[in-house]
């Protein structure tokens, strides 16, 4: 019979007045992988912060192997052997691995420490778990699975019983993420706890024994993996039935996004290099890989906000990449940023001054002046038409939720006369409902003969509305298939590894 | 040949006694940097220093005293800044420049309502050499390095010991990991605030001794703005330096030559204004800088303060 080692009950918790956690509980048995199930929001994260002592619970227990716990801070949470891998990894760039797995350690002789005898116990460490980690080379100069793995490390030198990890495979390839379970799964075999916290079920059903659901801050199933399915699970983690998005295959029209062989070199090393790709009118070209390949300087570089280092790209046949960001623009680009509070929006500004960052302005200006009656007119029927949730139109965007945030840049940069549109992780941090929306308006677009730059880490959301996927990685298209019924995933996910595939 | 000998030598000399002051100042303040707190009060911290340094010497008549007093008239000032900053989370580059004024008034106020006007300044005896056994028999170099004052001597022990710290102990890895990531640094359970404070006081204590270099080894009197920008030079030293102890001694000699040698044009009857000649270590530090230009050392949450609940 195994042993509960760690009991939530009751526990509420609110930021500015909303609550993120409440009356949630949670049970977690010695030697099992405990998955925390729910969309972004949902206060998975939250919770296992209150855990962790980065938080505190406004009320409610915590009972650890048979005793209340009081946990202040980290500090307290790894003595009581409770360790937590961040989605944000906590590791110093500048540092060693060894450095970074040993920090805050008093070992012998301290502060004049042994860095060989710390480095083979870690080597030590890493092969008992299969955990490969080289203890010399410094964090700035390893790819992400390496981090993480550095991460894991940190945990397990300090001989940890429970590891929480908060959505760790966000950041693998496929191939990453079996070597990643194959650990996990020997970690449990250890008699380690786990809780994993994801909002993929696929991976949920994989690899976990039990599983909590939470929902808007609250539990709403606690099981055995046995007694669910994938569609049960995510009734429960959405709250109703998911409808499928239809698309209907179909070809394009004329090219309408050429870009040729671009390339782009910063710090000394080339992060797009020779880049290939076309879009034609009415179709959805995916860009799939693991974040961090290049996706961002491809898209800044359609845009103009990087200069390329060599090639060319036209747009309907004419050459643009030595025009202004605004000409683009005026030419018909819609751009869809990743990371809407630092590109998208002026936070503390009302709807209608974001309304007008677009750069087809003429609607809203009269003489050089801005027509306000025109603006708000404008944006109020843009809120109508995306069921934009706000109180009214005159609010600092800063208060809307990440999804009404995401609807009201699409609504400005998806208008009439635009033809194409560059959607960068349209719907990072949208729930599920949102996501939806934003991927239907897409399809719609496309249905309308606008060409659509999908550029996305998450690839079921690649595969459920592009026409044809091209992988990168470092900077390079590894190759581009039509998305029809065979579509080899393995193939995908070794050209997302970087692997050349015929 | 022997007479080139004697020029550089004398030049390396006071290279040495205007560096001194600079590098002092600029090891505390690479401490700080290194923890993530940005001091431009550095200014005002020397300049306390300097004051408090000169008044403890001057009324206990025991330069011993001068220098603890100045090094704890750093600390006054850099323990302000720290409150400012980590506690109350104001932001660093503001606070450091009100700092540098309000000691500017408050030393010259102290100073007038101790002494009052008066035509002849006060006075006390400045810090003799010491000459070291050995070490200064050596050509050249010994008389220059090992014939100096209790300061300098300090400083090469500071520049020894924040050397092992930085780059041999478990310290300095902790103290780049509070720069540098300080959620990683409280995950892993060290004090971001505790290791902050304890960087200030360092800070200050250093910054005090800068001071106190100037108005007990250097000159001997005070005056109104007596560090005169040396506390801003100190920054600069510290970027130059990138945060090694030992390349900021060298980066604080680059100055220091400027320093000796505006003085030597300054007497040679050039027939320019003086000012032309004053302007040359900072033209030295502007140039420098941009030659190193775009090779930060600086931690990545340098002047950024750490918040754990924050959403």
């Amino acid at each position: 019979m195994q042993k509960v080692i760690l009991e939530m009950n009751h526990i509420d918790k609110s930021f500015f007045g909303k609550k993120a956690n409440d009356d949630v509980y949670l049970r977690v048995m010695e030697g099992e992988i405990h998955a925390l199930l729910g969309e972004n929001g949902a206060g998975k994260t939250t919770l296992m912060n209150i855990l962790y002592g980065l938080y505190q619970a406004d009320s409610g227990e915590i009972i650890w192997k048979g005793e209340p716990l009081a946990i202040k801070s980290p500090k307290d949470a790894i003595d009581r052997k409770i360790g937590m891998v961040h989605q944000h990894f906590t590791l110093v760039n500048k540092l060693s691995a060894s450095e970074n797995i040993t920090l805050g350690l008093k070992t012998k002789g301290y502060p004049f420490t042994d860095r060989a005898s710390l480095d083979s116990k870690i080597s030590e460490i890493s092969t008992r778990y299969g955990l490969p980690v080289d203890p010399g080379k410094r964090i700035l100069e390893m790819s992400v699975g390496e981090q993480q793995r550095v991460e894991i490390m940190k945990l397990l030198y300090r001989d940890v019983d429970l590891l929480i990890l908060d959505e760790p495979t966000a950041v693998l390839t496929p191939s990453e993420t079996d070597d990643f379970f194959a650990v996990l799964e020997r970690l449990r075999e250890d008699g380690k706890a786990i809780i994993i916290i994801t909002h993929r079920i696929p991976e949920v059903m994989r690899i976990a024994n039990e599983v909590t659901v939470l929902r808007d801050g609250k539990v709403v199933c606690s099981k055995s993996i046995g007694d669910l399915d994938e569609e049960k699970l995510s009734q429960y983690m959405i709250g109703r039935d998911l409808s499928t998005l239809k698309r209907e295959e179909r070809t394009g029209g004329n090219v309408l996004l050429n870009i040729d062989g671009v390339s782009l070199e910063e710090k000394g090393k080339k992060v797009l290099d020779n880049l290939c790709i076309k879009i034609n009118e009415g179709e959805i070209l995916g860009i799939a890989g693991v974040d961090g390949n290049g996706q961002k300087q491809l898209a800044e570089v359609i845009l103009g906000i990087r200069k390329l280092g060599g090639g060319s790209i036209y747009l309907d046949g004419n050459r643009i990449d030595q025009l202004s960001i605004e000409e683009r623009k005026n030419m018909g680009i819609g751009y869809i940023s990743d990371d809407r509070h630092r590109d998208g929006l002026v936070m503390d500004m009302n709807l209608e001054e974001n309304m007008l960052l677009r750069s087809e302005r003429s609607g809203f200006l009269h003489h050089g002046f801005i027509d306000k009656s025109a603006l708000k007119s404008a944006t109020e029927h843009a809120i109508s038409e995306f069921s934009i949730k706000t109180h009214s139109s005159g609010i600092p965007v800063r208060l809307l939720s990440g999804g009404n945030q995401q609807k009201l840049i699409i609504a400005r940069e998806i208008h009439d006369s635009v033809r194409l549109v560059i959607a960068f992780q349209p719907t990072r941090g949208l729930d599920i409902g949102a996501s939806e929306f934003v991927r239907s308006l897409l399809l719609s677009e496309r249905d309308k003969g606008c060409a659509v730059l999908l550029i996305s880490a998450d690839l079921e959301e690649i595969f459920s509305i592009s026409d044809e996927v091209a992988v990168i990685h470092s900077g390079r298209i590894m190759g581009i298939v039509r998305n029809n019924s065979d579509v080899d995933m393995t193939r995908i996910g070794l050209m997302m590894a970087g692997k050349e595939v015929m | 040949m022997a007479e080139l000998m004697d020029i550089i030598a004398s030049f390396l000399a006071s290279s040495l006694r205007q560096a001194a002051p600079l590098s002092l100042a600029a090891l505390g303040v690479a401490y700080a940097e290194k923890a993530g707190i940005l001091n431009i009060g550095e200014e005002g911290i020397m300049l306390s220093g300097a004051f408090f340094g000169f008044i403890a010497a001057y009324f206990s008549g025991s330069l011993f005293v001068g220098i603890i007093s100045g090094a704890l008239g750093g600390i006054l000032i850099s323990m302000i800044h720290a409150f400012m900053c980590i506690k109350v989370k104001a932001n660093q580059t503001i606070v450091g420049l009100a700092l540098n004024f309000f000691t500017l008034g408050l030393t010259s106020f102290l100073f007038l309502l101790v002494f009052g006007q008066n035509t002849k300044l006060p006075s006390v005896a400045s810090l003799n050499p010491i000459t070291l056994p050995v070490l200064s028999k050596i050509p050249v170099l010994g008389p220059v390095f090992f014939s100096q004052n209790i300061l300098i001597y300090i400083l090469y022990l500071a520049i020894i010991v924040f050397f092992v710290v930085f780059y041999k102990t478990e310290w300095g890895v902790r103290l780049t990991a509070v720069g540098e990531n300080p959620r990683a640094a409280d995950s892993a359970g060290l004090g971001v605030n505790a290791t902050r404070y304890v960087s200030c006081i360092i800070n200050g204590v250093f910054g005090g001794l800068g001071g106190a270099y100037i108005t007990l080894a250097q000159l001997g009197y005070f005056q109104e703005d007596i560090v005169s920008g040396k506390g801003y030079i100190a920054l600069v030293v510290v970027i130059l330096g990138r945060h090694n102890p030992v390349f900021i001694l060298l980066s604080a000699m680059l100055i220091g030559f400027a320093e000796s040698l505006q003085f030597s044009l300054q007497t040679m009857g050039i027939p320019l204004p003086s000012q032309a000649f004053s302007m040359l270590p900072y033209l030295i530090a502007v140039i420098v800088l941009l030659l190193s230009a775009g090779k930060s050392s600086s931690p990545a949450f340098l002047g950024i303060p750490y918040e754990r609940d924050k959403r």
